[in-house]
């Protein structure tokens, strides 16, 4: 089905829009426990939690997307396998690997549905045959193919998914307004270009993470007894 | 022992190369004093542990070009008196513009080793080049080590890139712990964080080749993001231990090990486990390099009282 660009618009917003089925919300990606051990207290430090979760998104997650896209665009489901192989290796926290997996699974089998054709269906198979983990961001690359969508609306939208899953998170345990997250989605909106300019150079294994702080208050979380979130 | 290649002389050693690496792509000009790969500028250090007839762990295999040094194991381990212990030194002080490095680490079935450094290792500033260092850790069935070098400390605009290769059986246990400081902290007026670049790459896998974890992280300051909360925060020193270990000496560390934010002190620590149930992670904050390397050398006593069922001894006082 060709899709118009008001349709491909469209399509863009339901697929990262926060009511999207994958489940997003259950996460906070370390800020319930960064709210908790007071390293985040306002809309300022905030910011800077959301900028440095964007950051190491874009050089992991997002690179895999791109990736995954691009082996999708190519019809080489090797490639695919080894994208999500990749970041599966790549991801050094237990609870992260978990959210990668229960979203990938989420969005690939609501991508069934959503495109009856193609390489979807194979994806979820193989998921379910435990031939490959089925990480989220190569799920996204696959649904962002099959939809028709472009490579730069894939990377905003993992952007967008990466910030709001931690803005909304927010809302729930951080003293900060709706006015406060929105400004902070709108600024980090101006960021996301220059980090798609050097994800989409990067090769798998050109992936790169530094979030120390964020890994402490990951295994802080993993070791204790907060479960407003799953991470 | 040097051959000739064109008008330089080069040691019979691998070509340390990182410049495929997109990171270093602007610090690849060739320096204006020695020359990459010169006689001195490119170490090489090959330890190989074994058990000898008596079933006592020896260096067995020792082979290394300047600046890097280890001279035979000694025996000083109180609470493990049967372990090896190796120190690496540099003769040519700090690692230089253009220095490359490669170090090969092997423990044959069941022997153990300890192996660190003689002192920080500095990363000089650099001009024109980087500073590259390849590593292979290879541990057969049922070997122990304990990597516990000193920290790091980068000088301004210094520039450096690692790969750590882990070969790891899976009944084996290796430590491979790394410090890395922000930089020379009360030098000058400070020079925290103004080094051009850290990179550092380490990966597991099995003898077989299954792959088990890659951890990259580049380390950047100009990009002005690293004081920011997720990243270094307002801590000044960073550790990373990796444990390749089976799943049962695992969980005894996991179980055993407390992660903790202690805001008086200024330090943190966290543990997680490797992809591929390949061992575990442990990562320390801190202000100064003191406290850091405590935590990092209780944690490694926990591996080695899960593994070999004894502890670590206390730090000696002049290190």
């Amino acid at each position: 089905m060709n899709a118009s660009q008001t349709a491909k618009i469209s399509q863009l917003l339901q697929f990262s829009d926060s009511a999207f089925p994958v489940g997003t919300f259950s996460f906070s990606n370390g800020l319930e426990t960064a709210a908790y051990e007071k390293v985040v207290t306002d809309a300022s430090s905030l910011e800077q939690f959301a900028r440095s979760a964007a950051r190491q998104a874009a050089f992991s997650d997002g690179v895999a997307a791109l990736h995954s896209f691009r082996a999708a665009a190519a019809g080489d489901y090797g490639k695919i396998l080894e994208a999500d192989k990749a970041i599966m290796l790549f991801k050094m926290n237990d609870e992260a690997r978990q959210m990668l997996r229960r979203m990938g699974k989420k969005l690939a089998e609501l991508g069934c549905r959503l495109f009856p054709e193609g390489m979807m269906k194979q994806w979820l198979g193989d998921i379910e045959a435990g031939a490959t983990p089925g990480s989220y961001p190569v799920a996204q690359g696959l649904a962002f193919q099959a939809a028709g969508l472009s490579e730069e609306d894939l990377f905003a939208s993992h952007q967008y998914g990466v910030v709001n899953m931690v803005l909304g998170a927010a809302l729930r345990c951080v003293r900060v307004s709706h006015y406060d997250t929105q400004k902070i989605l709108y600024t980090l909106s101006f960021e996301i270009d220059p980090l798609y300019e050097q994800a989409r150079e990067m090769d798998l294994y050109d992936m790169h993470s530094f979030v120390p702080q964020t890994d402490v208050l990951a295994s802080l979380h993993e070791k204790g007894t907060m479960r407003m979130f799953m991470s | 022992m040097f051959k000739p290649k064109g008008e330089r002389y080069y040691t019979e050693t691998p070509e340390v190369d990182f410049s495929s690496a997109r990171e270093m792509q602007p610090y690849l000009k060739e320096p204006e004093q020695m020359y990459v790969g010169a006689p001195g500028k490119k170490g090489y250090l090959r330890l190989g542990f074994e058990l000898d007839s008596d079933g006592k762990s020896i260096l067995r295999d020792l082979d290394r070009r300047v600046p890097l040094i280890a001279q035979q194991e000694l025996y000083f381990d109180e609470a493990m008196p049967e372990m090896p212990c190796v120190y690496i030194l540099s003769s040519g002080g700090p690692n230089v513009d253009g220095d490359r490095y490669e170090q090969i680490i092997t423990l044959a079935k069941d022997s153990y080793a300890f192996v660190s450094t003689g002192a920080a290792t500095k990363l000089a500033s650099m001009r024109w080049n980087y500073s590259g260092m390849r590593q292979t850790i290879r541990l057969d069935e049922g070997a122990y080590l304990e990597f516990i070098p000193e920290p790091v400390i980068p000088h301004a605009h210094t520039r450096f890139i690692s790969d750590t290769r882990m070969v790891i059986h899976p009944t084996a246990t290796a430590i491979y712990s790394e410090i890395y400081m922000g930089g020379r902290k009360y030098y000058n007026g400070g020079e925290l964080f103004a080094f051009d670049i850290l990179s550092v790459c380490t990966h597991g896998e099995r003898p077989d080749g299954e792959q088990l974890f890659r951890e990259k992280f580049i380390i950047s300051p100009e990009n002005g993001h690293l004081r920011d909360i997720g990243v270094m925060g307002g801590y000044d020193v960073f550790a990373n231990v990796v444990v390749c270990t089976p799943p049962e000496s695992a969980e005894k560390i996991y179980a055993a090990t407390e992660p903790f934010i202690d805001r008086k002190r200024k330090l943190a620590a966290g543990i997680t486990h490797l992809p591929s149930d390949a061992g575990l992670l442990f990562k320390v904050l801190g202000q100064e390099p003191a406290p850091v390397k405590a935590i990092v050398r209780d944690f490694c006593s926990k591996v080695r009282q899960a593994v070999k069922g004894k502890p670590i001894p206390p730090e000696f006082p002049w290190r």
